[in-house]
């Protein structure tokens, strides 16, 4: 589309090309208008949030006076509290497990010798073709029964919500690829010294993968922020229910208050933003390098 | 953790000690005690990702075949979910992908006789064990089937007694469940079955030469003869199937079109099968014959396209409209939200792959949409899209002198508004996807373009410079570098991105559960929303499980169809 825009306006100025390189400028622009598209919906976002409710209803772009009480309103009025604190805990417990368990996994897959380890490894894989959906119902039933069964509360309760996640084939691949890449002279060296596999993984590879681990964390703590369908399937008080619920639940209730909605969508999605500015270039970088080697 | 792993530590400390045989003993001690260190550091993986990532297949499968509502042991019904769901296809399907399994067993065998000629050794002897194997692993599987409907009833019998008596009782229960006739006897028969195979393995690679000794057959032929036995079972469960609808049409009276439609549907595919196989051979012969196979080959196409246009129809309004209509959703959203995405992708980041300020910064914009929650973003779309006058982009129609549309609140098709704005009506099956599914694909777009503008950047970064400088020393301009030499060796990036596009825009719900409205008609419902409706609001449990296996067989058969047109076309360094 910029392609016409460039052509048209100077075509005959060719000659000045020395002073002014038009394919720089087109560059330039396709990327800005990019960034533009990308980041507009937020700005707008924020400017609906902090309009009150007649401009909020009306054809307006800009608050005259930004109404910062909206956002407590919001959070008073949606429960947001409650959905906050129960986000976070689900989120912390789920990593917690997908952290631990996906370290032990991925380092017994780069680094130890067993049989059946393709096999296992491609399993694992396999699951990250399935779609939700088709888990949903076995899910809900397994983890019904398992309620049912043992002492523990599944169904409206942390287990229910955490521990179907606490290990991700993801998490498990992109951890292998960093241990890899671990020289073999450091547990050469290690074994001259005597140390065991568990030893070499908490002193050696460990303080080495921090990165890693942080994005593993980072994807854990971003998917179950994320969750929707799951939680409204195994919870059914608002003990547990999380703030991806809280959010859909006060689109609904505050249909035409509009303003209140864009201030619970920010205060739903800025945690994760915080995290991401604070956190950016390791995560993208990690990204580029967990896959696509081969 | 450390408790466990210390004993292995100085007991492969102590190995150096041995002397003599002990060493050889002693070290393959070692690989045995790293191998059960490695199973203990797997264990939680092994048991969560089995439990909820791989069972859930096997339990759909099982819970599919079960009637009732909102009844966790429904009782059996065959294909009658999957016949609710897809009508007539449902057997079509399922004697289809016993044929697919049969094939894929052929090929197995293919390769085994291949690869035994070019050893030249006989590979018979392994299939004994084998046969034996995948007897076992039938077994197994049967026994869920069999043993399930026990052991979920554990469940519901438990209820409202107190944490000791469950104690007490859940064995009890549990043993009972395993007394219920046909399950301990087929779990003994499975084991049996693994015994027997591991002796008769054993004592064939003991006695065979030690050239020979190779389990490069065994592998092969447990997978050819576990599918041949699903192959089987998959005809038995089809004929016996349709023999009874049969039946139960008889005695009410009605004509049964079951028989006719299974042919002529089978026969349209056929025909469309034989059509593409002519079609490649063609490309093999002279050119007179080639023409004529060429031609042959498109009246074997029109015929069978024919056939199927003719008779589907029929077939797809008996079945569940609702979930169709999410299937053919579904497919406009894949369409219409992953080309764009992997081409607005590519074009930021050559863009970004040049000398460019700020190149982080533009990067880091490009991949917050990504990592947005979905349900905050969906909200944010959802007011910016409102079908209110007062929805931003309405304002901006608006000030462009456009007038507002109704966008998430629109059922109607594209194709028809844009010919009612052209006065003229444009029929049904052009409709196209409703405006509100174009919102839509519109997030997705916004939303996963940043994600492949990550991975092509890191695509790009893969090519050596040497490539463009030859290209450029031989004259060629920047866009023919771009269409030989970046496209090409993107392609593997490419092609990664579109499979994982494809499973991940079927797996879309949290978006469209947000952004779809009521006034849309469910035009925005797909197959996921369908599945978790009829799950959730409908409480149809194996109604549900049976379109969560469509949809796992439309994924499969889509990456299939993908990874065939790929091949050939990736290239690899």
């Amino acid at each position: 589309m910029a392609n016409q825009a460039v052509p048209v306006t100077r075509e005959p100025a060719k000659p000045v090309r020395s002073s002014f390189d038009w394919g720089k400028f087109f560059t330039y622009f396709i990327l800005i208008l990019g960034a533009v598209v990308a980041i507009v919906p937020f700005l707008a976002t924020i400017s609906i949030s902090l309009m009150n409710l007649t401009e909020a209803t009306s054809q307006t772009f800009i608050p005259s006076t930004p109404q910062w009480g909206n956002y407590i309103q919001a959070w008073q009025e949606a429960d947001f509290s409650e959905f906050f604190f129960n986000s976070l805990q689900i989120a912390l417990i789920t990593v917690a497990g997908e952290v631990v368990f996906g370290v032990l996994a991925a380092y017994a897959f780069a680094r130890m010798e067993f049989p059946g380890k393709n096999l296992l490894f491609g399993l694992f894989l396999a699951t990250l073709t399935l779609p939700q959906a088709i888990t949903w119902v076995p899910n809900f039933l397994t983890v019904s029964w398992l309620g049912k069964v043992t002492p523990l509360q599944w169904i409206d309760n942390w287990p229910a919500l955490t521990i179907p996640f606490m290990a991700s084939a993801f998490g498990i691949f992109l951890l292998r690829q960093f241990f890899q890449q671990i020289p073999d002279e450091l547990w050469d060296s290690a074994q001259i010294d005597g140390a065991g596999h568990l030893r070499y993984l908490i002193q050696i590879v460990l303080p080495l993968s921090k990165a890693p681990v942080l994005i593993l964390a980072l994807f854990g703590f971003l998917g179950s922020w994320d969750s929707l369908a799951w939680p409204i399937l195994v919870t059914r008080s608002l003990d547990w229910r999380p703030i991806s619920f809280g959010l859909q639940s006060f689109l609904q209730e505050a249909g035409s208050f509009v303003h209140l909605q864009m201030a619970g969508a920010i205060i739903t999605i800025l945690p994760i933003l915080v995290i991401y500015f604070f956190t950016q270039r390791q995560f993208i970088e990690a990204m580029t390098r967990s896959g696509l080697k081969g | 953790m450390s408790d466990t792993a210390i004993p292995s530590q100085t007991q492969s400390k102590a190995t150096p000690k041995q002397t003599g045989l002990a060493i050889f003993s002693g070290r393959r001690g070692l690989k045995r005690r790293e191998a059960l260190l490695a199973y203990l550091f797997l264990s939680p993986a092994i048991i969560i990702i089995g439990l909820f990532g791989l069972f859930p297949l096997v339990f759909s499968a099982y819970q599919s075949t079960r009637a009732g509502l909102n009844n966790v042991v429904g009782r059996p019904d065959g294909l009658g979910q999957y016949v609710r769901a897809i009508d007539n296809l449902a057997y079509v399907l399922a004697f289809w992908l016993a044929l697919f399994c049969l094939v894929v067993a052929i090929r197995n065998v293919n390769e085994i006789f291949a690869t035994a000629r070019a050893k030249e050794e006989s590979p018979w002897r392994w299939l004994l064990p084998a046969f034996l194997s995948a007897a076992g692993l039938a077994l197994m599987l049967w026994l869920i089937f069999t043993f399930m409907p026990g052991v979920l009833e554990i469940g519901e019998q438990l209820v409202g007694f107190t944490a000791e008596e469950r104690n007490e009782l859940f064995p009890q229960f549990l043993a009972e469940a395993w007394r219920a006739p046909g399950v301990s006897s087929t779990f003994y028969y499975a084991l049996l079955a693994f015994f027997l195979s591991g002796l008769t393995y054993f004592l064939i690679q003991k006695n065979s030469k030690p050239t020979l000794r190779d389990g490069l057959y065994t592998g092969k032929w447990v997978t050819a003869v576990f599918l041949v036995i699903l192959a089987g079972a998959l005809i038995w469960l089809t004929f016996t199937e349709i023999q009874t609808a049969y039946a139960e049409a008889l005695e009410e009276g009605e004509s049964l079109a079951i028989w006719a439609q299974m042919v002529t549907i089978s026969a349209g595919f056929v025909l469309l099968l034989l059509s593409w196989l002519v079609w490649r051979t063609a490309a093999h012969r002279d050119s007179n014959m080639q023409t004529f196979l060429r031609f042959f080959a498109a009246i074997l196409l029109m015929v069978g396209g024919w056939v199927l246009i003719s008779e589907l129809p029929v077939v797809i309004a008996e079945g569940d409209e609702d979930w169709w209509i999410s299937l053919r959703t579904t497919i406009f959203y894949v369409i219409g939200a992953l080309p764009a995405e992997l081409f607005f992708g590519l074009v930021l980041a050559t863009m970004l792959y040049q000398e460019i300020k700020a190149k982080g910064l533009f990067r880091m914009i490009y991949f917050l949409p990504y990592i947005t929650p979905a349900v905050g973003a969906a909200a944010v779309f959802k007011v910016l899209f409102s079908g209110n006058p007062t929805g931003t982009v309405n304002i901006l129609l608006a000030s462009l002198g456009l007038e507002p549309l109704r966008w998430l609140n629109e059922p109607s098709g594209v194709n028809q508004l844009i010919g009612q704005s052209l006065n003229f009506t444009v029929p049904e099956w052009a409709a196209g996807p409703s405006l509100a599914l174009v919102v839509a694909i519109i997030f997705g777009i916004w939303k996963y373009t940043g994600y492949n503008v990550v991975f092509f950047l890191a695509g790009l970064g893969n090519i050596s410079r040497e490539y463009y400088e030859a290209a450029s020393m031989d004259g060629a301009g920047r866009w023919a570098q771009f269409r030989h030499i970046t496209l090409p060796l993107l392609s593997p990036i490419t092609y990664f991105l579109t499979i994982f596009g494809i499973i991940g825009t079927f797996k879309a719900f949290n978006t469209i559960f947000v952004l779809r409205t009521g006034a849309a008609l469910g035009t925005m419902d797909t197959a996921s929303l369908v599945i978790f409706d009829a799950f959730n609001r409908d409480t149809r449990i194996g109604y549900a499980a049976a379109l969560g296996i469509i949809l796992l067989l439309v994924i499969l058969s889509a990456t299939a169809l993908l990874d065939r047109f790929a091949k050939g076309r990736v290239f690899y360094g």
